[in-house]
């Protein structure tokens, strides 16, 4: 029965949420964004500083890389780690086939795979440990900060379990927890994800366009 | 008639636009732009966090334009703002916190933080909690034309005594002249060398310029305060005397927010194109010398330095003139650290300078300057901005520390040819 | 207001003696079954030894497949590390291994440990400050030092609980979860085991690099173990970190090592190791692991209920002036030393400046 719910109606509910939920959040942004121009007079191209921005935040900058190497060095490694997992994977690649695209693409070997959960664990516990001994990120983090790092982890590790294959229940366990990160995501901090992306825009934009070096 | 406070939380709730929403959803509370904000570093007090500054209009963001937010707050789940809060967060955005928008450069995500800043602070204008200092110097500049209170009487004094002295011209309300030197009160009253400098600098290229009787400060407190209407009515000012003297180009003197406001902001806090061109004292001199306008001769062959003012290299853009103009004249020019668009601020802009009250925290994140300049050993610091001037002149004075703080301009007009 | 203290130090105590009766049941719990099963192996394994009189025709082929004499290696078609063996004799060596020893006496080193833990609890109870706080702080772990500690202690107790529950969980889940119930758990144990595990090599090497500096020891060590460490009364002094600290330290480091490399023989068979450096490995794990895990139960109580004003020190990274003062006298005085230059001491406002006056935050 809830395996059953859990592979058919939720899965549905959960993929509309997050696909509307997405889209409609990233277009807030563009219909607020018709609102607004700016009236002075350009020195530089604007359009080039948001995709300089773009490029330019995946590096830190030299003037404070020493005092934020743990948040970049665990940063890195969950985030890379995550996105090889998720979207190389030999099973992950076939789920997307099967359930979303309808094609597969390349895989990247069983150890690959594992190597890039340990990494991925080990940023995320790293990070979420910061989270809560930093004073500042102490300070500053909010309900919904945490509920999405304990969501990715809780993911995480039942994908972990149901890697013997061992039984369904731990398939299961690991798509239903799949589909409750999903639903979440769109009202979430987790929309960084995507937001990152017009949000260096806008600010590499505004400085492009006053000719500072972004 | 609404309270205080719903005035607030009503032009809090007006500044949300694209980017604030698009920065809000994307912040995910990773503490990095806190290692950037001189506050923080000087004091590790982690309220003084570049984005935790923000939480009033965060939290009027996440309760009226989010759907969780909305939803709580129909069911009455989430806490609205109250005066306290925003009685708080003025000491944190008014005292702890100088525009300088380092943390922006430094946010992973892109997340301009100084601009949401800003908004707070219209906000806080809103709701009637602005520091008094600030108060009290908007009210002088609507009503006098100066923050500090000086008039165009105290104006024309200063020209005429400046022309006496060192037997310069100095054009007044000349209609037609190409450019209009604007100033700020700082440096007719404080550093008077700025007027007979620029004067030996322009009559030297064969420059047609003026300055105004009529409307001569530069600076803007409303932008300092976040109070676009007062902005709006200074910017004004600006725009009607350029047209009575047809005045193609508007010169910022050396003045950080003065600059960005007429260059950048003024523009969308009017909401319409300015009717001339901008430029800062040092493009223009910059442009001069590429034209061999400018010619200088011998060198000041001190150890010196070259401190960014935020608003004009960070927020401006202005990042290579100055240093064009300094290996003119300066064989032994070293540069701090952390520069151009990293520098760090001097601890007194955005308002902060005129906010008595903010004084012992901006000595302390003073300490920042101190280190970079300890490591360099020189002896003269040369800015171009008359506001960070006065606090690096403070803050070396309360480190009891020998250097000496000198404006570009006047380093130029010493070497005229 | 003290009555409000009171009651909460009340009910924190309360919170206290449940969690230690609970993980107290937990552990001793799995032992209730294992001693009948123990028993029960015994008495068929005594009759089933019995010698038979008749010979089989077959006895040399069948001596020679049960190993009687020795290891017999064969040939196969099956390419691979001990396929030549048909049955490993040893296997049974370390089964047993496991079975009586390794599990019973576990549990009974765990068991006693905590017990002695709540004992002294209950006699000296928590190891308060003397004279109070003076609310001067003193900088004792860096942000980096902490987080490497707390990333340590989550992995340890990520493979601590899973390898527990693969060790002692058929006593406690079987019952409660069924045969199947608990194949699928011992499954997901024994994957979230082998995947987290190589993270806690990263955990010691990140302790090793961090904490190493203070953990050498010195004469005053001496001092400090022959004076019981101050447990019984008396003062005693010590550096930045004292003989029972230190001692903590390099187990971690030993046992931690060994856990990692007998675990990456065991998780990664790729390497060409065969069943008895495997059996080998394990047995050197789960002794390694159950010193770990039993001592640092006195670890963990020392950390937090044993001794007041400690935890903060792993937690903030501050320390109050009187609780380095009373424990690590030493490096009180070198701190105070070197405050000029390098802040070491703060005055409390950090406590309070963390907390806003008040925070529209919360959502
Ligand atoms: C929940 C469990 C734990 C708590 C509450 C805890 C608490 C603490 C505290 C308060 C300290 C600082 C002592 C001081 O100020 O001198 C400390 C130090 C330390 N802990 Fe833990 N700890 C726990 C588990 C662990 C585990 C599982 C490990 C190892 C894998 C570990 C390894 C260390 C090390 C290496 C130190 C440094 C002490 C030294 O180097 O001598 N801790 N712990
Ligand atoms: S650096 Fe950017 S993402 Fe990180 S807390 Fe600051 S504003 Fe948010
Ligand atoms: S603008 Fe400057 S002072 Fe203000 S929060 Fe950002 S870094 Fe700090």
């Amino acid at each position: 029965m809830f395996e059953q719910l859990v592979d058919g109606v939720f899965w549905n509910i959960a993929l509309i949420v997050f696909f509307v939920g997405v889209i409609w959040r990233l277009i807030t942004v563009l219909v607020l964004r018709s609102k607004r121009i700016d009236y002075s007079v350009a020195r530089n191209s604007g359009v080039s500083g948001a995709v300089m921005a773009n490029i330019r935040g995946f590096y830190p900058r030299k003037e404070v890389s020493a005092r934020i190497r743990l948040q970049v060095i665990a940063g890195y490694m969950f985030h890379l780690g995550l996105f090889v997992l998720l979207f190389f994977a030999a099973p992950h690649v076939k789920f997307i086939a099967q359930h979303i695209t309808g094609f597969t693409y390349m895989t990247i070997p069983y150890w690959g795979f594992i190597v890039a959960s340990e990494i991925a664990f080990a940023g995320l516990i790293l990070l979420w440990v910061h989270r809560v001994l930093n004073p500042v990120t102490r300070l500053i983090s909010k309900r919904s900060d945490h509920i999405g790092t304990i969501l990715v982890f809780v993911v995480m590790l039942t994908g972990c379990m149901a890697l013997g294959e061992a039984s369904s229940e731990l398939r299961v366990l690991h798509r239903f927890s799949v589909e409750l990160l999903m639903v979440y995501f769109p009202f979430s901090a987790l929309m960084h994800a995507f937001m990152f992306i017009p949000s260096r825009a806008f600010t590499g934009a505004f400085l492009g366009r006053r000719g500072v070096n972004v | 008639m609404s309270t205080p406070l719903e005035r607030g939380v009503d032009m809090l709730k007006s500044q949300v636009d694209a980017r604030v929403e698009s920065y809000f959803s994307s912040c995910t509370h990773c503490g990095v732009c806190a290692e950037a904000c001189l506050f923080y570093t000087e004091t590790d007090d982690p309220r003084y966090t570049p984005i935790y500054k923000t939480e009033p209009l965060r939290k009027v963001w996440q309760q009226n334009f989010t759907l969780w937010g909305k939803l709580s707050s129909s069911l009455g789940l989430s806490k609205p703002i109250t005066e306290n809060d925003l009685s708080d967060w003025e000491t944190l955005v008014y005292d702890g916190c100088s525009m300088c928008s380092r943390c922006t450069m430094v946010c992973p995500v892109g997340i301009d933080i100084a601009y949401l800043i800003r908004k707070v602070k219209e906000g806080m204008a809103a709701a009637g909690f602005v520091p008094e200092g600030l108060q009290g110097a908007s009210q002088r500049a609507l009503k006098f034309g100066s923050p500090m209170g000086l008039t165009t009487k105290g104006l024309l004094t200063a020209v005429g005594q400046q022309k006496k002295e060192h037997d310069i011209d100095i054009p007044v309300d000349v209609v037609g002249a190409e450019y209009l030197l604007m100033l700020s009160s700082n440096e007719v009253v404080l550093y008077t060398e700025f007027l007979t400098a620029i004067s030996k600098i322009f009559s030297a290229a064969g420059i047609s310029w003026t300055v105004s009787s009529k409307h001569f400060e530069a600076t803007n407190t409303g932008v300092q305060m976040g109070d676009s209407v007062i902005a709006a009515q200074l910017l004004e000012r600006l725009l009607e005397v350029a047209s009575e003297l047809k005045i193609k180009t508007v010169i910022s003197p050396e003045c950080g927010h003065a600059y960005t406001t007429f260059r950048w902001d003024g523009p969308n806090i009017l909401g319409r194109e300015l009717p001339f061109n901008v430029v800062h004292i040092m493009e223009l001199l910059d442009q001069l010398r590429q034209d061999g306008k400018l010619k200088t001769t011998g060198s000041f062959d001190e150890r010196l330095t070259y401190h960014d003012p935020c608003n004009i290299s960070r927020r401006g853009g202005v990042l290579e003139q100055p240093r064009n103009l300094l290996n003119l004249v300066a064989p032994n020019f070293v540069e701090m650290n952390d520069n151009k668009e990293m520098n760090w601020c001097c601890g007194g802009g955005g308002g902060v300078s005129s906010n008595e009250r903010a004084e012992p925290l901006r000595l302390q994140v003073f300490n920042v300057k101190k280190r970079q300049l300890d490591e360099l050993d020189v002896t003269t610091m040369v800015t171009a901005c008359s506001n960070c001037r006065t606090m690096l002149e403070e803050g070396l004075e309360e480190n009891e520390m020998d250097v000496e703080v000198v404006s570009i301009t006047e380093l130029i007009a010493d070497h005229l040819a | 207001m003290t009555g409000i203290k009171d009651k909460k130090s009340a009910r924190m105590r309360k919170a206290v003696y449940c969690c230690v009766l609970s993980l107290l049941f937990v552990l001793v719990a799995p032992l209730i079954p294992y001693v009948i099963d123990a028993h029960a192996e015994d008495v068929t394994s005594s009759k089933a030894n019995k010698p038979v009189a008749l010979q089989h025709p077959g006895i040399n082929l069948w001596n020679d497949v049960r190993q009687r004499n020795e290891v017999t290696q064969g040939s196969s078609q099956v390419i691979g590390v001990d396929s030549g063996i048909l049955i490993n004799k040893t296997g049974e060596d370390w089964r047993r291994f496991r079975m009586q020893m390794l599990m019973p006496y576990g549990a009974y080193f765990m068991a006693a440990t905590i017990t002695t833990i709540v004992l002294f609890f209950l006699l000296r109870g928590k190891l308060r400050l003397p004279g109070g706080r003076s609310g001067e702080l003193l900088c004792r772990f860096s942000l980096n030092q902490r987080t490497a500690h707390w990333f340590a202690v989550g992995v340890f107790w990520l493979l601590g609980i899973t390898g527990l529950i693969l060790l002692y969980g058929r006593f406690v889940l079987i019952p409660l979860l069924g045969a199947d119930g608990f194949s699928i758990t011992a499954s997901a144990c024994k994957e979230m085991h082998n995947l987290i595990g190589p993270l806690f090599l990263l955990a010691v090497l990140a302790l090793l690099v961090l904490y190493i500096k203070d953990n050498f020891f010195n004469r005053d060590d001496i001092t400090w173990i022959t004076k019981g460490g101050g447990m019984f009364g008396g003062h005693v002094s010590a550096g930045r970190f004292n003989a029972g600290e230190k001692t903590w330290f390099w187990l971690v480091m030993i046992f931690g090592f060994l856990l990692c490399i007998t675990g990456l023989v065991l998780d990664f068979s790729v390497f060409g190791q065969g069943r008895e450096i495997m059996a080998l490995s394990h047995v050197i794990h789960g002794i390694s692991a159950l010193i770990l895990i039993t001592v640092s139960f006195g670890h963990i109580y020392l950390g937090t209920i044993g001794v007041e004003g400690t935890l903060e020190g792993m937690t903030t990274g501050y320390v109050d002036a009187s609780w380095a003062k009373s424990h690590h006298d030493f490096w009180y005085e070198e701190m105070s030393a070197t405050v000029e230059e390098q802040q070491g001491i703060k005055k409390d406002v950090a406590s309070s400046s963390t907390k806003p006056a008040s925070s529209p935050a919360g959502d």
